[in-house]
């Protein structure tokens, strides 16, 4: 019988996008004392640590190696994954099994990326097969403005609509404390004479480079009621690959419907009984790249019907206060230390259920929420959060 | 939850960075291996295209690929060659110049990336060589242009210059 996990610990950095007055290791460690303060625990309780982050990017390799002492990992079991995108959702994934299992009681995962130290999309451009991406020069900024295009004229959605999610993501990044891009930006023709990046993706369409990290603290069940009065309990996980440059392959040759989004979210929602998620979910974080993906990913989620995601953010339904609340945190447009970033979904998910969130809570009461993961080619790993299991 | 980390004061500062340089040539030595060799081959000794099929589902891969990703079968060499004309199906441009992470320098790639529905139905990945932006315009018959130089060849998709419009001068 597996042990029931939950999140006991929550702690991130403040993301910006350069922080020169810390190195990475004493960036990691911020989060992993706000963690560890949150969960009134001591470095000394915690048994594992596992990390998440984009490897080279930074031009460090093994980085995890470089913080043992830093984050309290000396002398301790642990790991450090890198899936991409997804990296710090794959983190969450590994902090899961290994809790689950009943391997460990009390752990930590922690995302961190200091973009600052290196250049992100000459990694990307790099990462993918050495030989047939070469000269594949525009990162992941191309295929999101693939993306763009074919959504625009699938669904009938608007250069508007588009920018009727970046305010929403503004908005909302305003009222948290630790998001990067607070812009305060006022109308959407704001957003539409930003230049652009790749055509038709402008600046404002697209997410930061930020640094900054985040900690997670997993309990098993009888740890976890010790610790704290307000547990959130993760209730499953799903993680779905698929190989670089065969995005097209699956009647899709944009992308655009991504594979592994529909099989991940069927898959999450057939084990735990979701037959409507809009209803049986209260909010998401998910993994917005790009403003055009999250009305993409609204649709690969079901909380809507095909080609109605801009109709969702039209009737403001994903706003903070409406019946679908999406990225009260500002989301990724907003803050993406990448390795992190995965993480922070989890995070604020997690916050949102407890009622911590601050500025940012939803107007309604959560307690059921989805994290989503999107990154490399395509890959996607979801985490269902509850209050009570 | 705690506080937030300590507030934006540093950043004020001006920043000293180290800079440390390499002046050796970074000496990777990528494999094609014997699926996508077979296509690096074929595009610089034949200037074609190849992919291969899979025995199961009959879906051709490009690049090819040693199991069938869908069927989870050995594919085997059941070599296609893929036609060189098609129709332009959708395209990006950059704008805004970019790292190229293999020479170092700031660089806006003039090309548009383009996906293109080859006559076979087959989509496929490259570059356009039209640069005007007023000009581009999807439906348009394309077709690859090659490297002629042999000694040039041998980048695999890269020995395909771009796509151009047919008829086009």
């Amino acid at each position: 019988m597996p042990s029931k996990v939950a999140i006991v610990g929550i702690g991130q950095t403040y993301h910006t996008t350069r922080r020169p007055d810390v190195n990475q290791a004493e960036m990691v460690g911020e989060a992993v004392r706000a963690a560890l303060a949150d969960a009134g625990l001591s470095i000394k309780d915690i048994e594992a640590t596992f990390f998440s982050n984009m490897e080279t990017f930074e031009g460090i390799f093994l980085p995890d190696h470089g913080m043992t002492a830093e984050v309290g990992a000396f002398g301790r079991p642990g790991l450090k994954v890198c899936t991409g995108g997804t990296s710090g959702g794959s983190v969450v994934c590994e902090g899961f099994y290994f809790v689950s299992s009943g391997l460990y009681d009390l752990i930590m995962v922690i995302g961190f990326e200091k973009q600052d130290c290196g250049d992100t999309t000459a990694a990307i451009s790099a990462a993918a097969t050495p030989l047939w991406g070469k000269g594949a020069t525009t990162g992941a900024i191309g295929e999101f403005a693939k993306q763009a295009l074919a959504y625009m004229e699938t669904s009938g959605a608007k250069e508007e609509h588009a920018a009727m999610v970046r305010l929403k993501a503004d908005r909302n990044a305003c009222r948290n404390p630790y998001s990067h891009l607070k812009l305060g930006l006022k109308s959407i023709d704001e957003v539409l004479q930003s230049p652009y990046l790749v055509w038709p993706l402008r600046i404002l369409d697209f997410c930061p480079q930020s640094a900054g990290a985040c900690a997670l603290i997993f309990a098993s069940e009888s740890r976890a009621k010790k610790i704290t009065k307000k547990p959130v309990w993760i209730a499953d996980v799903e993680t779905v690959h698929q190989e670089p440059f065969r995005a097209g392959v699956f009647g899709d040759p944009t992308g655009t419907e991504i594979y592994t989004q529909h099989v991940a979210s069927e898959r999450l929602y057939k084990r735990n009984g979701i037959t409507n998620p809009r209803k049986d979910i209260d909010m998401a974080e998910v993994y917005e790249p790009s403003n055009w993906e999250e009305m993409n990913l609204y649709e690969h989620f079901h909380f809507c019907e095909k080609g109605e995601g801009w109709k969702l953010i039209e009737r403001g339904i994903t706003e903070i206060e409406g019946e679908f609340p999406v990225n009260c945190s500002g989301g990724v447009i907003a803050t993406n230390p990448i390795g992190a970033t995965p993480t922070i979904r989890v995070a604020e998910a997690a916050l949102q259920i407890r009622g911590d969130a601050g500025e940012h809570q939803a107007t309604k009461d959560i307690k059921t929420a989805l994290a989503s993961a999107l990154g490399g080619p395509n890959w996607t790993i979801l985490t269902l959060l509850r209050r009570s299991l | 939850m705690t506080k937030a980390s300590p507030k934006k004061k540093a950043e004020a500062k001006k920043p000293e960075y180290i800079y440390v340089k390499f002046d050796r040539p970074r000496l990777y030595n990528w494999s094609t291996g014997k699926y996508l060799g077979h296509f690096y081959a074929e595009a610089k000794e034949n200037k074609k295209i190849t992919g291969n099929r899979c025995p199961k589902c009959k879906e051709i891969w490009v690049p090819p690929t040693i199991v069938c990703p869908k069927c989870k079968v050995e594919m085997g060499c059941d070599w296609v060659e893929l036609p060189q004309t098609g129709e332009l199906y959708q395209y990006t441009y950059l704008v805004l110049p970019l790292w190229d992470p293999h020479y170092g320098e700031k660089w806006a790639n003039p090309y548009p990336s383009a996906i293109i529905l080859l006559d076979n139905g087959f989509y496929f990945r490259h570059k356009l060589e039209e640069t005007d932006k007023e000009k581009l315009k999807t439906g348009v018959r394309v077709q690859a242009i090659w490297e002629e130089d042999y000694d040039k060849r041998g980048q695999g998709p890269g020995d395909i210059l771009y796509f151009k419009e047919i008829g086009k001068e």
